[in-house]
């Protein structure tokens, strides 16, 4: 449909513009969407707040110039208001160089450089035709809100799975109300029309594209308290991050997960789960009730009683079209404490940070427990890719702390982590560790730490004078924190790290922002499971995985484990890292992949206790209990 | 007693500190030698390689390296390799020992001093070696005052200061009870701390002596750092500065329960006594150890002096007020040498005078400190690049 004749001038344009690097930042993008949400409380783009459509935020922009670059598509009508919509004001730089290390404002200035050349060089506009399904769409939910213009529906058309297949939507709308939700489902049931359901534009696992419509529901963004009943209703268009924030003004939390993930998204897919499940669960647990649309076009709400059961849980892998739209989610508040902190306790083996981690949750000891491996835990800390090789080669070779677990908790949960007699990092010294992370390799004298000859091989850390100790020998500052940082950008992150929560470790954990650095490196493809707290069956696992991975060239590591449910069960992540540029590297890792499924499901069988996530795909919102404990059929 | 000439002296833990020395010591003095080691990440024929290389080590074609796995029967080789290795067997030398002392590490330092011993046990029956040396340590008489005789060490109501101490008289005594068994002459030497090489300052290890040196250094560069490059807010809070004579002032108190010795002796002293011994002792026990040894206060003046530091002192109690961060810092990194520093033991040397009468660990004076703090700092303390691993 969107074949279009290049000329030879436009081609020559692109190429001679261009440069390698500035296609790589394009086609480097996460789709994250870590643009649309103000993470660093730098501001927004200003352009994608107002039109909403994906391709308006720097993230759309980025697969635009990519897909110009690549010819894919033609110069449209859209397009140059996209282009025309930016101010090249560099809000986007901030967070895509905080989580990615990517200057996408180079790519937004190359993207208007090349659509001034186009049209200086009497390039065609393009303009897309209304046809009748089209025209009925938007007299549903306004002009503006529904388009088959191409510029639009790139931003929709790819993620970084490397088993995605790409598809092109046909149309893109943008319904404001359950209720053109209900006509937009009706009028496509009639045409026979498939559908994907989308949010912000976020997607990793390739399971939201269609050649159809694409419904994106980020004008859906009511947030509602009820504080006397300890609920907060949203609409499909809500982030995590925004709600946890309003939430937190008020002196809650509520339990989401990635920042710029959609709340209602989450628990209609995978369920919402996080570091913080020891506490507040995870699936069913997370929510009251919620309003649905389903396959026909009709409304219900969960809460009736002749509603389906969704709480129930069916296995039904590879659903193509999810069952139902979640149009309002009424998720749980919960209390806050002035005294929470976080502790991380270091261990020399997986076993021993599980042994602690299951008994914490048995105990129920902390809010959020997390077992991290170097990858995560180097990645997370390190404001910079180097800095993250370095600090994960200090904590594993030179620290002799290959596994970290991160406990929140109120005071009553640390005092118990002290009286179980560990040894721990308290956020003081993690922001000094944070602080001058530039110069910790060269510091000669934690070769000492390690080779204190004690019964606790973290003795150290319980020194009293140790905070000031380490204060003096490295000197930790913000400007200290981002000597490495791309030196245009360093006044602004300096201004940034003196900034008390982006170092505190529980806000970080709720606010989760700094989660999607671990694709920084290189994206991965993640196995998650919750399957028994048993550190012998994980390390088996990983050790086959590991086998895989290895056989095939490809990175492998652990991603984090949390327990939940008293210790019964925990959450595993094992990560696949790969070069989303390189397709050879996609073509191994699709084959690490494979086997690594093949690999799950014998150890389902064998078990009869280990549910994959993908399992849930679809169903996120079903009763943890149904999906843990009985055997699906 | 020479070892003959056609037969090789096995030696084991030759990539360690005393092993090393000591087989460089043997080879110099025209014997062949086949040094036992376990295969780790490096190969043992490249790890003695790159040993003899650093060493200056005399002709190689006397050293015979052999991989071998002591937690198996006959170290795990073949038959024909082991019926080949006993064949070859003159004297034994087991010097290979897990010198760790935390107790957290008691499974492997129990393994690698004690389970091990079964296979090396058998390997001397079945190559009816001609006499087997222990390398032991003075301090497996275990915790004591006064005289320790050069005499079997009692197993019971004996206490130990760390598990390595322990390993070492168990070890003597499986081993003392092996050799009896099959008639085999043994000799058991036991050196005290030693240091490096009092002519040369070369070192392999740098723990003991110098790890609490090292310890200084780092602790003393801190605080330098921080008063030259960042004002030194904190470290003149507590009481650090930098004198007119550019030396760091350091308030660093060190509590020692009591006024004792530290009983140091060179690397080279423990060689030539241990092949005296080889060749011209009898069986026996021998202390290979100091009678003059210095007193902590001697050594504070030597590290004083070669770290450019003043304020070290000793207490004989524990700290009233709560300590400074260097002492905080420093005194736990001494803690596991603390009952070393001020020890009330004396080592008769009865016996090993019997064999070394005319040799004597010379005095540590300062000249030697400094020529053996020197060569570890050149070394950067083991970490440079090409310094055997």
């Amino acid at each position: 449909m969107y074949v279009t004749i290049i000329d030879k001038e436009r081609e020559n344009v692109m190429k001679d513009n261009e440069t390698d690097e500035i296609v790589k930042i394009a086609k480097n993008c996460r789709h994250f969407s870590m643009c649309k949400i103000d993470i660093l409380g730098s501001g927004i783009c200003a352009s994608g707040l107002e039109k909403h459509y994906v391709s308006f935020f720097p993230q759309g922009r980025m697969d635009l110039y990519a897909a110009l670059y690549e010819n894919k598509i033609p110069v449209t009508d859209r397009c140059i208001e996209i282009v025309d919509s930016c101010n090249l004001c560099g809000k986007c730089d901030y967070p895509c160089y905080f989580t990615q290390e990517l200057r996408p404002l180079k790519v937004m200035k190359a993207l208007k450089e090349h659509i001034k050349s186009y049209l200086k060089n009497g390039g065609e506009i393009v303009k897309t035709d209304d046809d009748q399904i089209l025209i009925e769409l938007k007299k549903i939910v306004g002009d503006y809100w529904a388009t088959n213009d191409p510029a639009i529906g790139i931003a929709y058309h790819h993620d970084i799975c490397p088993h995605t297949t790409y598809k092109m939507p046909h149309y893109v709308v943008m319904p404001k109300t359950k209720e053109e939700i209900s006509a937009i489902i009706k009028l496509l049931n009639q045409n026979n029309i498939t559908y994907a359901v989308r949010g912000n534009g976020a997607s990793s696992h390739g399971l939201t594209f269609t050649d159809g419509v694409v419904l994106d529901l980020h004008r859906m963004k009511t947030i509602e308290f009820d504080e006397k009943n300890w609920l907060v209703k949203v609409e499909p268009g809500v982030s995590s991050f925004d709600m946890q924030m309003e939430a937190q003004k008020r002196g809650f939390r509520v339990h989401t997960a990635e920042p710029s993930s959609l709340v209602c998204a989450n628990i209609m897919t995978t369920g919402i789960l996080s570091t913080f499940s020891t506490a507040y669960g995870l699936a069913g647990d997370n929510y009251v009730t919620a309003e649905f649309i389903d396959r026909d076009g009709r409304y219900f709400d969960l809460n009736d009683i002749n509603a389906p059961n969704l709480f129930a849980y069916e296995y039904i892998l590879g659903e193509p079209e999810p069952f139902a739209i979640c149009v309002s989610l009424s998720m749980k508040l919960h209390a806050k404490t002035d005294d929470e902190d976080a502790i991380i306790i270091p261990f020399d083996s997986l076993g021993k940070a599980m042994d602690f981690s299951k008994e914490c949750a048995a105990r129920r000891i902390g809010l959020s427990i997390a077992i991290l491996g170097q990858e995560f835990f180097a990645t997370f800390m390190a404001p910079t890719k180097k800095l993250a090789t370095e600090a994960k080669d200090l904590f594993i070779n030179k620290l002799g702390m290959p596994y970290l677990v991160l406990l929140i908790g109120d005071a009553y949960d640390i005092n118990c982590v002290k009286e179980m007699g560990h040894s721990f990092i308290n956020n003081d010294l993690f922001k000094i560790l944070c602080q001058s992370l530039p110069t910790l390799k060269s510091a000669e004298w934690l070769d000492l730490l390690d080779s204190l000859i004690e019964d606790d091989p973290y003795e150290f850390l319980k020194l009293e004078q140790f905070k000031d100790l380490a204060e003096m020998a490295l000197a930790p500052s913000p400007a200290h924190m981002v000597e490495d940082i791309d030196p245009e950008l360093q006044p602004f992150f300096e201004k940034l790290y003196q900034k008390p929560e982006m170092l505190d470790l529980v806000w970080l954990n709720t606010s989760r922002i700094l989660s999607s650095r671990y694709c920084r490196e290189k994206p991965p493809v993640a196995l998650v499971c919750y399957l028994p707290c048993e550190s012998s069956l994980i390390e088996e696992m990983q050790y086959e995985l590991k086998k895989i991975a290895d056989k095939h060239g490809i990175y492998g590591d652990l991603g984090f484990i949390t327990p939940f449910d008293f210790g019964k069960r925990c959450i595993w992540e094992y990560d696949f890292y790969f070069n989303n540029l390189d397709p050879d590297e996609i073509s191994r890792v699709r084959q690490v992949n494979d086997q690594a499924f093949e690999l799950l499901e014998e150890y389902c069988k064998k078990t009869g206790t280990i549910r994959p996530v993908r399992y849930l795909l679809n169903h996120g919102c079903c009763r943890k209990e149904n999906l843990l404990y009985i055997n699906p059929k | 007693m020479a070892n003959r000439k056609d037969k090789y002296i096995v030696l084991t833990g030759a990539t360690g500190f005393l092993g090393a020395f000591l087989l460089a010591g043997l080879l110099d003095r025209g014997y062949q030698v086949i040094a036992l080691g376990r295969s780790s990440t490096m190969k043992l024929a490249e790890r003695l390689s790159n040993l003899v290389t650093w060493l200056n080590i005399g002709p190689r074609q006397r050293l015979l390296p052999i991989e071998v796995d002591f937690t198996k029967k006959h170290f795990g080789l073949d038959d024909k390799a082991y019926s080949q290795l006993c064949a070859n067997t003159g004297k034994i030398i087991h010097c290979a020992s897990d010198t760790r002392f935390a107790e957290r590490n008691r499974k492997q330092v129990m393994e690698s001093n004690i389970s091990n011993l079964a296979s090396i046990l058998e390997f001397a029956e079945d190559s009816q070696a001609e006499h087997f040396y222990y390398i032991s340590t003075a301090y497996a008489v275990g915790v004591c005052e006064g005289i320790c005789l050069e005499t079997p060490v009692s197993l019971e109501n004996n206490k130990f200061t760390n598990v390595y101490e322990e390993s070492k008289a168990q070890a003597e005594d499986i081993i003392t009870k092996g050799c009896n068994k099959i008639a085999m002459p043994l000799s058991i030497l036991r050196p005290s701390i030693v240091y490096g090489h009092s002519k040369t300052g070369r070192a392999l290890k740098f723990n003991a002596l110098y790890y609490g040196v090292k310890s200084l250094s780092y602790i003393k560069d801190i605080f330098v750092k921080d008063i030259v490059e960042h004002g030194g807010t904190k470290s003149i809070k507590w009481g650090f500065n930098i004198n007119n004579d550019g030396t760091l002032y350091l308030p660093l108190t060190v509590y020692l329960p009591e006024n004792g010795a530290v009983n140091l002796i060179s690397v080279d002293y423990f060689v030539e006594a241990t092949i005296r011994i080889m060749e011209q002792g009898d069986a026996g026990i021998y202390n290979i150890t100091c009678d003059n040894p210095p007193n902590i206060l001697t050594i504070s003046d030597y590290i004083e002096k070669f770290l450019g530091i003043r304020g070290i002192k000793t207490i004989c109690k524990p700290f009233d007020n709560p300590p400074n961060p260097a002492e905080e810092l420093f005194g736990r990194f001494f803690e596991i040498y603390r009952p070393y520093l001020s020890d009330k033991r004396i080592f008769d040397r009865s016996h090993t005078k019997s064999v070394v009468n005319d040799l004597s660990t010379p005095p540590l004076t300062y000249d030697i400190f400094d020529r053996c703090m020197s060569y570890a700092v050149a070394c950067d303390w083991g970490k440079i690049a090409n310094f055997p691993k």
